[in-house]
């Protein structure tokens, strides 16, 4: 046994010395490897077999807190929910990720949700909690250029976006921006860029991005759900998704960075949307195929807790800009009760709950099948 | 004790009674007996009760004490390859030279000491944990491998969320059963060296001692009395070698449980004490660390942080305190107090390292938390990492001369009560036989 382990752990050793001489981006590791066998014990991974088909007889109410992107699909998934089990009633409250992961690890919600995994200090403080994947959502880069024309989607990338928020770009017209939009007619109108005024997943999704396509960004701003904004004069701070796209509607020559829930109001508002250039060189906006291939290159290399970054991922068509939204939970509840209906709800979102009747109106997309075998994997844990 | 007891005290008293009617030699004979059976008794009881503490003393120099090593080693090297991985990825791409060699080290230890208490299987009750650790090391393995892999690639941030699930593994699944282990090795170390220094069956051995010497004596009076002879040599070589024997026994084992006590009480606690200190700087460092890979906005690493350092010390309860208080002299005590001072500007560092995160300054925290140079953090860790390294080595000595002088106090004992009894048996055997002679 302990010689077996020697020689797996020089194999790992190998294959690191492998990976480091080979940083450049060729050889034995250009393909990410593939996850390490699973071991079906310890928190976050249970059994498969325990997933109840219907949350039980007993009367109940779950509470549920957290993310304001995800506050509007949890409503119809609840008051779906309760139609088909009159017996479960689900509450929801739009509280904020933060507060949806704390009222969790508190116990004074059944379940928060989440638009990020869990941090390792999150799980080191309360070892008992679970981020389960619910959905992909994405995040759509915004503009208000009037005139120019129907159909036309402004190409970007992450070294030009990185630009403009550093306010070394302050024109539509910039040679840069044009660069990339041969044969579109930019306006020669000043550059606003909007920027969330409080902590937030989607100034780590979008900082994340600029960290990737430029690295002058990475090293003297970086990422965060904080970001130490540049001085830009025109720079302005927006309170919520809501407050960007309202903002954004009266600026002329705004860009900003919106959850892919807002897209219906954003496009009512007429603002139009960035086609963005993902890691593989391409210009893809974001819709149910560019989301979903930007997901699938991901899924072999998904741990079995399901906490993963997803930003400008390899795949040729996929997105760049996409994350799961997660419901965190304890995996252990006061009840065997409430254990089966979080059980039983948990798994009715992952699958009947990821129709496109539910997350067509927030432009979600479904979980691909091996992501929701590890959900179930780690839903069949909550005790 | 029946069969001894009436021969020192009651023996004489009856042969007073006897010497009317069975007359002496009855008397003699009875004597004779009874001082050969209880010399052997007591030489087979001392041998084996010393035997039993002299192994005892030995499993904890020997075996207890390496075992217990091999189970804090393996804690730390998993501790320390969590923070080394995480700082070289923080580092990276491509990740230092010295700082992956240390984590390759690591694991390379880790997997040795497993071997070893796996191949030692002194205590079954760890085995599930010591199965678990092999399970699950290669899986953290593989996460740090594909944190380094994807960082490689170009892609950060994926690289950062797997480096943070191989935290998470190693921080929920292999540091709790290495403690777990640690914990059951530490025990068996602690109940070896009670059996070592454990008092019933020694005292048995010297009452027993004591009530065959006031027989020797009371049986050479009763001769002198009837015999009106002065000296009888063989049971005066009888009562010297058990006089010799028992001040023998209770000085060897007097210095046994001194040493062995000193050696647990000022060595091994004190080291054991500074070992968990030594984690939770680790714990510690990594929240630094990890903070500055996740970004979360969560304010669970610092949080994490704080609870080390009251855990750490300098402070009343910490482990620091603690140690100090266990070896308040010597070479551990000036590392503990080099250790109080160096966490302290520690923490002050780390402190700026949080205002920083708060501000969103990640630039300026990177080069804090990772930059060498002495008002770095990494240079403040590494220095109370050396202190406590330092008092673990001084305490790891006290605790080594201890239980090996513990161990050799028993030495030659053993044999030494086997021969006082042989003397004892056959210097009253001899030396009733030639009065019992006289009546033929």
């Amino acid at each position: 046994m302990a010689l077996k382990l020697r020689r797996v752990l020089a194999l790992c050793a190998v294959a690191l010395l492998g990976c480091a001489a080979s940083a450049a981006g060729v050889t034995a590791c250009a393909t990410p490897p593939q996850p390490p066998p699973v071991h079906a014990t310890g928190p976050g991974i249970g059994s498969r077999g325990g997933l109840p088909a219907t949350p039980g007889s007993a009367r109940l109410t779950l509470t549920e807190t957290g993310s304001t992107l995800l506050y509007p699909l949890l409503r119809t998934w609840a008051a779906a929910y309760h139609g088909k089990y009159p017996n479960i009633t689900i509450t929801t409250a739009p509280t904020g990720s933060g507060t949806g992961i704390a009222d969790a690890s508190a116990g004074t919600a059944d379940l928060g949700a989440s638009d990020a995994f869990l941090s390792s200090g999150n799980l080191v403080l309360d070892p008992d909690l679970l981020n389960v994947p619910l959905a992909i959502s994405a995040q759509q880069i915004n503009y208000n250029l009037p005139g120019l024309g129907p159909g036309v989607h402004v190409k970007l990338n992450g070294a030009v976006l990185a630009r403009m928020y550093s306010g070394s770009i302050t024109t539509w017209n910039d040679p840069a921006i044009a660069a990339l939009n041969r044969g579109v007619r930019l306006p020669a109108i000043r550059v606003v860029p909007l920027h969330r005024a409080e902590s937030s997943g989607d100034t780590f999704l979008f900082s994340s991005y600029l960290s990737t396509g430029d690295p002058g960004w990475n090293a003297a701003i970086g990422y965060g759900t904080v970001v130490a904004w540049p001085p830009v004069p025109a720079a302005r701070a927006e309170q919520g998704n809501s407050g960007m796209v309202a903002a954004c509607a009266v600026t002329r020559g705004c860009v900003a960075y919106v959850g892919i829930s807002y897209l219906t109001q954003a496009l009512a508002a007429g603002l139009g949307e960035a086609a963005l250039q993902n890691a593989a060189g391409h210009f893809v906006l974001p819709d149910g195929p560019s989301l979903r291939a930007a997901v699938a290159s991901f899924v072999p290399a998904t741990p079995q807790n399901e906490t993963i970054s997803m930003v400008n991922g390899p795949a040729a068509g996929g997105y760049p800009i996409v994350n799961f939204e997660y419901a965190i939970v304890a995996a252990r509840q006061r009840s065997p009760a409430k254990a089966r209906a979080i059980k039983a709800f948990l798994h009715w979102v992952i699958t009947s709950g990821n129709a496109a009747g539910y997350l067509g109106q927030v432009r979600f997309q479904p979980l691909p099948a091996p992501i929701v075998t590890l959900a179930d994997a780690q839903i069949g844990g909550i005790r | 004790m029946t069969a001894v007891a009436p021969a020192g005290a009651a023996a004489p008293a009856r042969t007073r009674t006897s010497l009317r009617g069975a007359g002496t030699p009855g008397t003699l004979r009875l004597m004779l007996i009874t001082l050969v059976g209880a010399s052997a008794l007591w030489g087979i009881l001392g041998a084996w009760t010393v035997g039993q503490h002299a192994s005892a003393a030995a499993q904890v120099a020997t075996s207890s004490e390496p075992l217990s090593l091999d189970a804090r080693q393996l804690y730390q090297s998993l501790s320390d390859a969590d923070v080394t991985a995480t700082t070289a990825f923080l580092a990276g791409p491509p990740e230092p030279l010295a700082v992956r060699q240390r984590y390759e080290a690591d694991l390379a230890r880790a997997a040795a000491d497993l071997s070893a208490l796996r191949a030692a299987d002194a205590n079954s009750a760890d085995a599930p944990a010591l199965a678990a650790i092999s399970a699950d090391l290669p899986v953290y393995a593989g996460y740090v491998q594909q944190a380094q892999a994807y960082s490689a690639l170009g892609h950060p941030l994926t690289g950062g969320s797997f480096m943070q699930v191989a935290s998470e593994q190693m921080h929920l699944r292999l540091l709790p059963a290495a403690r777990q282990i640690y914990t059951s090795q530490n025990a068996a170390l602690g109940a070896a060296s009670a059996r070592a220094t454990g008092l019933p069956l020694i005292v048995l051995v010297l009452l027993l001692a004591v009530a065959i010497g006031v027989a020797l004596l009371r049986t050479q009076r009763w001769l002198t009395r009837r015999t009106h002879r002065i000296v009888n040599y063989g049971l005066l070589a009888a009562t010297a070698a058990v006089i010799v024997a028992t001040v023998w026994l209770a000085v060897a084992f007097t210095t046994a449980r001194t040493d062995l006590e000193r050696s647990l009480g000022h060595g091994s606690t004190p080291a054991e004490l500074l070992a968990r200190a030594a984690i939770a700087a680790q714990q510690a460092r990594a929240d630094e660390v990890l903070n500055l890979i996740s970004r979360s906005g969560s304010a669970s690493f610092q949080q994490d942080f704080t609870a080390m350092r009251t855990t750490i010390g300098p402070g009343s309860g910490s482990l620091l305190a603690a140690a100090a208080g266990a070896a308040p002299t010597g070479a551990g005590a000036q590392a503990v107090a080099a250790a109080e001072r160096d966490a302290s500007s520690w923490y002050s560092v780390a402190g700026r390292v949080f205002r920083l995160d708060v501000a969103a300054n990640y630039a300026a925290e990177t080069r804090l938390v990772i930059a060498p140079g002495a008002g770095g953090s990494a240079a403040g860790f590494s220095r109370l990492e050396s202190d406590i390294g330092r008092g673990i080595a001084a305490d790891q000595v006290v605790f080594t001369a201890g239980a090996t002088a513990g161990s050799g106090a028993f030495g030659g004992l053993e044999a030494g009560i086997i021969v006082a009894a042989l003397i004892m048996a056959a210097g009253s055997g001899w030396g009733l036989t030639r009065r019992l002679a006289e009546y033929r």
